[in-house]
C-alpha cells in the first residue's frame, strides 16, 4: 500500500507525461488526416491500410512487449481470419459487419488458443525460443498448406472479396473505410491499454521481467500467457478481416513468416511495450517505404536501406523510436488499484 | 537474478537482430516504386494517362521488364506520330513485384493517385485475379490483360490480348503427337489457376488425338526439389513433358529434368510460354529442342514484324528483355494498339464505357506476328499462331517455325 501511495505521489510531481502526449498527438493526427488530405484518396487508402496493419502490430506488442511471449506467428491468425471471411463472402454470400467481424475475432481467438494449448500449456515450461519457433513454424506451415490447397485458391489466394456491408452500405476503400479502421484501432487500443494498466497487466509485466519469480509466488504463469496470447490472436484476426475487406484480396503471403516478421519490425521500430509505439512504427515504416520507393536514385536498393535502418534501430536503440522521448520509468508505467477485498485478506 | 535477466535480454536481442537482418536481406517486401514516361509535348486536353502494372522485380521480372520496355516503345511510336488524335499518351508504371499482395496496393496508386484512363498489365493469372477487382470493380477503370492464360476471364471491361488455351493447344498438341510422334505426356504444374485450367483443356486435346496423360501434378510455386517428379517421368516412360511450372520453381525443375537425361534419351519438353526471353529464366542447354506455340516468334518474317523488332532493338540495344510472345510483350503491344484504335473511334472520349464499346469490335491491321481483331462480345481476340522448335545458337535461343495457323479464334466467353 505504501509503495502505491509513494508511486502516485511521485507521479503527481511529474511535470510532463511524454507517453500520454504522444498518444494524444497520434489520435489528433489520425483524426485530422482525412480533413487535411481530402483530395488525396490514395493517401487515405494507404493510411487506412497502415491503421489496419498497426492493429496487427499491437497484437504482437501484447505478446512480446507486455508478456514476453516471442510470437513469430501473428500473421497466421491475421491470415486465417482474412481467409475465413473471404470464404464466407464467396460461398455463403455473407458480409454483414455485425456478423463477420466477430466471426473473424473468434477465429483468431480459437486458433491462438489451440496454439497456446500446444506451445504454452504443455507439461514442460516452454522457453522463449521454443515459442518463437513454434509460432514461426505454424505460420510457415499454414502458408505452405494454403498455397497448395485449391479450395482456397492455392497460389492465387482469394480475390474479389465481397464488400463489407453495414445495412445497405458497402465499404469500399476511402473515407468511410478510414473511419471504420480508425474506430476499430481506437477500440482495440483502449481495450489493450485497459488490460496492460490493470492488475492483470502488472502480473504480465512481472512475467515479462522474471517469469520464474512469478511462478514461485504462486502465479500460474503459463495460464496467464495463454490468456494474453489468445487475446492477441483475436486482435490479429480482426485486423486480418479488415485487411481482407479493404484490399479485396488475401493470399498465402498474408499468413506467412514474412508478414509475421514485418509485424515484429513495426513493433520494434516504434518501441515495444508502449502500445502506441507499434502504431507509430507501422506508420513510419510504411510511409518510409512509400516515399523511398519513389526516389529515383535509390529505387533499386531501397529495401536494403530500409533493412539497414531497421538493423541499426534494433541494435542501437532497442527501445525503438519512442525510447527517444519516453523514459524507461514511464514505459513500465503504473497499474490500476488493487482489489480492496483481496488487499484486506 | 542478474543472470536470469541477462540471458533473457540476450535471447531477446538475438531474435530481434535476426528479424532486422531478414529485412536487410530484402526478404520482407514493401511497396515498390513507380516510374513515369512523359511525352515530349503537350495538348490542350492534357495527356491520355495509361497505367502499366507489371512485374519489374521478383521471379517474373524477366517477363515484366520486357513488357515495360515494349510499352514504352509502343507509346513512344504513337506519340512520335502525333499521339491519338493529337493527344499524347503519358505512361505510368507501377511494379507489381511478382507478389499479388504488394500489387493490390500499387495498382491502386495508378487508379487513385495517377487517375489513369486505362490499366494494362499483370502476367500470371494469380496477379490478374488479384488486381482486376481493384481496377475494374472498385476502381471503375478499363483493364487490358496481355498475357497468354487459361481462359474463362469474362469480366466486363476487361480485355484479354494474349493467346487462350484453344489458340495454343489446338495446333501444338496434334503436331507433337502426329508429326513429332510423342504420345505419353506428363503434366508437372505450378499450383495455381493457369496450369489447372490449361491442363484440363490440354488433356482433352491430347486424349482426342490418341495421346495419353501419364500424370498431372501440382507443386507449390517455389518448390525446389523435383526428384520424385523426375522419377515418375522415368518410370512412366513419359516421352513428352507438358510443363506449366513457372518461376521460381521453373529453374530447378528444368535443370533436374535435363540432368536426368530426359532430352538426351529422346524426350521432348514443351511449354506454351517458352520464347526467346526464356534465357532470362533458364540456361540454354535445358531448353534446346523444346516446343512452344505462340502468337509471335522472331523468326516470323512478315515485313511489318521484322521492321517492328528492328526498331525495338534500336531503341533498346543489347537488352536482354526481348520483344517476344510468351512474356506478354506482344500482348502488351497489341493491347496498346487496340486502345489506340478504340480512342480514335470514340473521337477522344476517354470514358470507360465508350472506349470499351469501341474496343469490343476493334481491329488492328498489323502487329507482331500479324494483325488481330476482337471477337465482338467476347473480350478476346483472334491472332496468328505459330508452332516452333527451339534451337540454341551460341548463347541465344532461336525458334524455328514448324507450323502456322492464320487468325485462330480464341473460343472464349
Amino acid at each position: 500500500m505504501l509503495t502505491a501511495v509513494k508511486t502516485r505521489a511521485r507521479r503527481g510531481n511529474r511535470p510532463f507525461r511524454a507517453l500520454l502526449a504522444v498518444e494524444l498527438f497520434v489520435v489528433a493526427a489520425l483524426v485530422a488526416a482525412p480533413l487535411l488530405l481530402w483530395d488525396r484518396l490514395d493517401l487515405i487508402t494507404l493510411l487506412t491500410n497502415v491503421m489496419i496493419l498497426s492493429i496487427l502490430a499491437i497484437s504482437f506488442d501484447m505478446c512480446w512487449g507486455f508478456s514476453g511471449i516471442m510470437s513469430f506467428g501473428q500473421a497466421l491468425f491475421f491470415g486465417v481470419a482474412g481467409y475465413v471471411i473471404a470464404l464466407v463472402g464467396r460461398d455463403l454470400d455473407y458480409s454483414v459487419i455485425w456478423g463477420v467481424l466477430p466471426l473473424a475475432m473468434l477465429t483468431g481467438l480459437a486458433l491462438a488458443f489451440v496454439f497456446a494449448v500446444f506451445l504454452l500449456l504443455g507439461r514442460k515450461t516452454p522457453s522463449a525460443i521454443f515459442v518463437a519457433f513454434g509460432t514461426l513454424t505454424g505460420s510457415y506451415a499454414a502458408e505452405r498448406l494454403v498455397s497448395g490447397w485449391q479450395y482456397v485458391g492455392a497460389g492465387n489466394g482469394l480475390s474479389s472479396v465481397k464488400l463489407l456491408q453495414l445495412g445497405s452500405y458497402e465499404f469500399i476503400e476511402g473515407y468511410q473505410f478510414y473511419a471504420l479502421a480508425l474506430l476499430c484501432l481506437g477500440l482495440v487500443y483502449l481495450m489493450c491499454r485497459f488490460i496492460v494498466r490493470s492488475q492483470l497487466g502488472l502480473v504480465l509485466a512481472g512475467i515479462r521481467q522474471n517469469e520464474e519469480r512469478l511462478a514461485f509466488l504462486g502465479y500460474r504463469v503459463q495460464v496467464f500467457k495463454a490468456l494474453v496470447f489468445s487475446f492477441a490472436g483475436m486482435i490479429a484476426g480482426l485486423s486480418g478481416a479488415l485487411y481482407s475487406y479493404h484490399q479485396g484480396f488475401i493470399g498465402p503471403g498474408n499468413m506467412g513468416p514474412g508478414l509475421s516478421t514485418t509485424a515484429v519490425l513495426y513493433c520494434l521500430f516504434g518501441g515495444a511495450g508502449t502500445l502506441v509505439g507499434p502504431v507509430i512504427g507501422t506508420v513510419a515504416l510504411e510511409m518510409l517505404s512509400y516515399g523511398l520507393s519513389d526516389v529515383d536514385a535509390i529505387r533499386q536498393f531501397w529495401p536494403i536501406i530500409l533493412g539497414l535502418v531497421l538493423l541499426v534501430v534494433v541494435m542501437f536503440q532497442p527501445t525503438g523510436l519512442l525510447g527517444l522521448v519516453v523514459s524507461a520509468r514511464e514505459r513500465i508505467g503504473s497499474y490500476g488499484a488493487r482489489d480492496r477485498r483481496s488487499a484486506r485478506i | 537474478m542478474n543472470e536470469t535477466e541477462s540471458t533473457f535480454t540476450t535471447s531477446r536481442r538475438g531474435l530481434l537482430g535476426g528479424a532486422g537482418a531478414l529485412a536487410a536481406a530484402g526478404w520482407i517486401g514493401g511497396t515498390a516504386g513507380s516510374w513515369l514516361l512523359r511525352p515530349g509535348w503537350a495538348h490542350a486536353a492534357g495527356p491520355i494517362k495509361m497505367g502499366i502494372a507489371t512485374d519489374i522485380t521478383g521471379p517474373i521480372a524477366g517477363a515484366g521488364n520486357a513488357d515495360w520496355q515494349v510499352a514504352q516503345f509502343t507509346v513512344e511510336q504513337i506519340n512520335k506520330d502525333g499521339g491519338i488524335l493529337g493527344q499524347p499518351i503519358e505512361l505510368y508504371l507501377e511494379d507489381t513485384a511478382s507478389d499479388p499482395k504488394i500489387a493490390v496496393g500499387n495498382v491502386r496508386r495508378l487508379i487513385q493517385e495517377r487517375k489513369v484512363d486505362v490499366v494494362l498489365g499483370g502476367i500470371t493469372s494469380a496477379m490478374r485475379q488479384a488486381i482486376k477487382d481493384p481496377i475494374v470493380n472498385r476502381g471503375r477503370t478499363l483493364y487490358i490483360y496481355p498475357q497468354l492464360y487459361e481462359g474463362q476471364e469474362c469480366t466486363k471491361n476487361l480485355f484479354c490480348t494474349g493467346p487462350t488455351p484453344a489458340q495454343q493447344c489446338d495446333k501444338l498438341i496434334p503436331y507433337l503427337i502426329k508429326t513429332v510422334g510423342r504420345k505419353r505426356f506428363a503434366m508437372p504444374s505450378a499450383n495455381y489457376v493457369w496450369p489447372q485450367l490449361l491442363n484440363k483443356y490440354a488433356r482433352k486435346v491430347i486424349e482426342a488425338n490418341g495421346g495419353e496423360v501419364v500424370f498431372e501434378e501440382y507443386y507449390p510455386l517455389d518448390q525446389a526439389e523435383y526428384s520424385a517428379t523426375i522419377g515418375k517421368i522415368k518410370d512412366g516412360k513419359v516421352d513428352c513433358v507438358f510443363n506449366t511450372v513457372i518461376a521460381p520453381g521453373l529453374l530447378p525443375f528444368a535443370k533436374q529434368l535435363a540432368e536426368s537425361g530426359f532430352q538426351r534419351n529422346g524426350g521432348v519438353l514443351t511449354c506454351v510460354y517458352f520464347d526467346e526471353n526464356i534465357l532470362n529464366f533458364l540456361p540454354a542447354n535445358v531448353i534446346d529442342g523444346s516446343y512452344s506455340c505462340l502468337d509471335y516468334f522472331q523468326a516470323v518474317d512478315d515485313p511489318f514484324s521484322k521492321q517492328l523488332t528492328e526498331a525495338y532493338s534500336k531503341r533498346f540495344p543489347d537488352t536482354k528483355y526481348l520483344f517476344t510472345g510468351g512474356s506478354a510483350a506482344t500482348g502488351t503491344s497489341r493491347g496498346i494498339k487496340f486502345y489506340e484504335a478504340a480512342v480514335k473511334e470514340t473521337k477522344g472520349d476517354l470514358h470507360r464505357d465508350a472506349v470499351a464499346a469501341a474496343m469490343d469490335h476493334g481491329v488492328i491491321a498489323n502487329g507482331p506476328g500479324g494483325g488481330s481483331s476482337m471477337v465482338p462480345g467476347h473480350m478476346h481476340c483472334t491472332m496468328n499462331m505459330y508452332t516452333a522448335a527451339c534451337k540454341v545458337v551460341g548463347d541465344k535461343a532461336a525458334y524455328q517455325i514448324v507450323d502456322k495457323a492464320d487468325m485462330v479464334d480464341p473460343r472464349e466467353c
